[in-house]
């Protein structure tokens, strides 16, 4: 029996699942003994198209949970809105996690009968910039890769015949490819608000590569991994010192990184120019309501309104939809990303409204997704 | 459209109970106030929507004015604090966006205060005089 609290190192028993997981296999094996034993109803799991796409889907086979392990860096989606109204069980990277938590709050998810499997992200990609990577930084063509890695602040590409090719990421960075760009600011690399916090940090020795660093944050995730163990598709073994020391030193590297590029990215402007720039940036729009579909804290669902304030008749400086928008946001957005990877016009939307959401949620020490006893900042609290 | 020819123009919303009376005192007592204000009557300030707000700047207002029943005076027991909450976040929204703080403004007027709201208008206006049209207003809008 594991503890609320515990920090374990644990790996699949399944030999074929633990090689297939990018570390372990522990967290494919949580989720399928989930599945196997009736904790939930179905599995959240990505379906790999190639390499640069998945589709998520819900599948209540356990066959097919076992089969999808393995991470992908190049497919940026957010699952949070799957967990909408579902008992299920569910990966995700601190984003999804947080989007669940927020989707939680505001009585969209019911956080009782859903399972989260958090993994440590350091962060993902976009899937067009990183076929343009391979081609003009590591001069593979994109459809030969059979593999990515990130491993030591390296990004490594195996191609089918065998070859690797590995480059800092940084130097990628630096010629505008690798991370997302809201990726490189992230402020949650550990999602310790998840039940299970997992990730190959602080795992080292023989076991690198083969097993997962694992945290229980909770209730249900002890709930979560005594199931699996009960069941026999995991084995854990408490973590040493060193390995937690290691855990916490990549975090707190990653985060001190982060910051640097925060500032990198939000340069002060002036105030005559940053309302220009806003109503110059949404002036491309094309009203498609695309950023608030995959949002992963829009509650509003299928009855929000704020797509049918846009009128051309209007004649507005900026348009409604995204005052709307903006306000939503202020006291919800957790800069996964999401909104700009999908515009088709290519407005930074995310970068536009965390401008407008880190001051506010600062200021209030409020950091979305992360607490539950917290209610949304908007929400009136009376003495 | 020169500038001889603009006049600011400000929204204001007014609570039914206190500053909507306030205005109504305002004339009763006739104290001076320039004719720049639109008055928008709602039953309470926490009806305030910050979407209303919004949505006046982009129909073309030079300023909105938020205002209400004094802290604890609410007709409905506590609207205006409501209001407050999210005036505050307002704030900050609009300052981020660019426009002049001077652009939106709180202020809580009970429905005796006549002359405070006479004066509070007056002085706004003066402070919107300065900075000239509102960047949101839209073309062809006067």
């Amino acid at each position: 029996m594991v503890k609320v609290g515990d920090r374990l190192l644990g790996y699949a028993t399944d030999p074929d699942v633990r090689s297939r997981g990018a570390s372990g296999g522990l967290v494919t094996a949580v989720l399928a003994a989930a599945l196997e034993k009736g904790l939930v109803e179905g599995v959240v799991v990505l379906k790999r198209m190639d390499e640069y796409e998945a589709i998520p889907v819900i599948t209540d086979d356990v066959q097919e949970v076992l089969a999808s392990g393995g991470s992908m860096h190049a497919v940026p989606v957010n699952l949070a809105k799957h967990a909408v109204g579902r008992k299920i069980a569910m990966p995700g990277k601190p984003c999804d996690v947080r989007g669940v938590i927020e989707q939680a709050k505001r009585n969209g998810v019911d956080l009782e009968s859903t399972y989260i499997v958090g993994l440590n992200c350091g962060g993902t990609m976009h899937p067009v910039v990183t076929r343009e990577m391979l081609v003009r930084m590591y001069e593979i063509d994109p459809e030969d890769v059979s593999g990515e890695e990130i491993e030591k602040g390296k990004l490594i590409f195996r191609t089918k015949d065998g070859e690797e090719k590995a480059i800092p990421i940084d130097d990628l960075e630096e010629a505008g490819y690798g991370r997302r760009e809201n990726c490189r600011y992230c402020t949650v690399k550990i999602p310790t608000s998840a039940d299970l916090a997992c990730g190959n940090w602080g795992v080292i020795g023989e076991l690198a590569g083969n097993a997962t660093f694992c945290e229980v944050m909770n209730e249900k995730g002890k709930r979560l991994l005594d199931n699996a163990i009960e069941a026999g598709f995991v084995d854990v073994r408490p973590a040493d010192e060193k390995a937690i020391a290691i855990r916490e030193k990549v975090n707190s590297a990653m985060l001190s990184l982060g910051s640097e590029w925060k500032e990198k990215v939000f340069t002060e402007m002036p105030d005559q120019e940053r309302l220009s720039y806003y109503m110059e940036q949404f002036a491309d729009c094309i009203h498609c309501g695309a950023c608030k579909e995959v949002c992963p804290v829009c509650t509003c669902g299928e009855d929000s309104k704020c797509t049918m304030f846009h009128s051309l008749a209007d004649n507005y400086r900026m348009s409604m939809y995204h005052m709307v928008r903006l306000l939503h946001l202020s006291d919800s957005c957790i800069g996964c990303g999401q909104c700009s990877d999908v515009c088709p016009v290519d407005i930074p939307v995310t970068s536009i409204f965390r401008r407008f959401a880190d001051p506010a949620q600062k200021k209030r020490n409020y950091e979305p997704g992360m607490d539950l006893t917290r209610p949304p900042f908007l929400e009136v609290m009376l003495k | 459209m020169t500038d001889k020819e603009w006049e600011p123009k400000i929204v204001a919303f007014c609570c039914n109970w206190c500053s909507y009376g306030g205005a109504d005192t305002a004339g009763m007592g006739r104290f001076q106030q320039p004719s720049s204000l639109r008055i928008i009557r709602v039953m309470c300030s926490g009806r305030i929507d910050p979407m209303h707000v919004l949505n006046a700047f982009l129909e073309g207002a030079d300023a909105v004015l938020v205002t209400g029943c004094h802290i604890g005076d609410c007709h409905y027991v506590n609207g205006n604090y409501k209001a407050e909450v999210r005036y505050r976040f307002l704030e900050e929204m609009v300052r981020e966006l660019g426009l002049e703080p001077e652009r939106l403004q709180l202020n809580w007027i009970s429905a005796s205060e006549g002359e405070k709201f006479a004066n509070f208008v007056r002085d706004v206006t003066a402070q919107i005089r300065q900075l000239g049209p509102s960047p949101l207003k839209p073309e062809g809008v006067n």
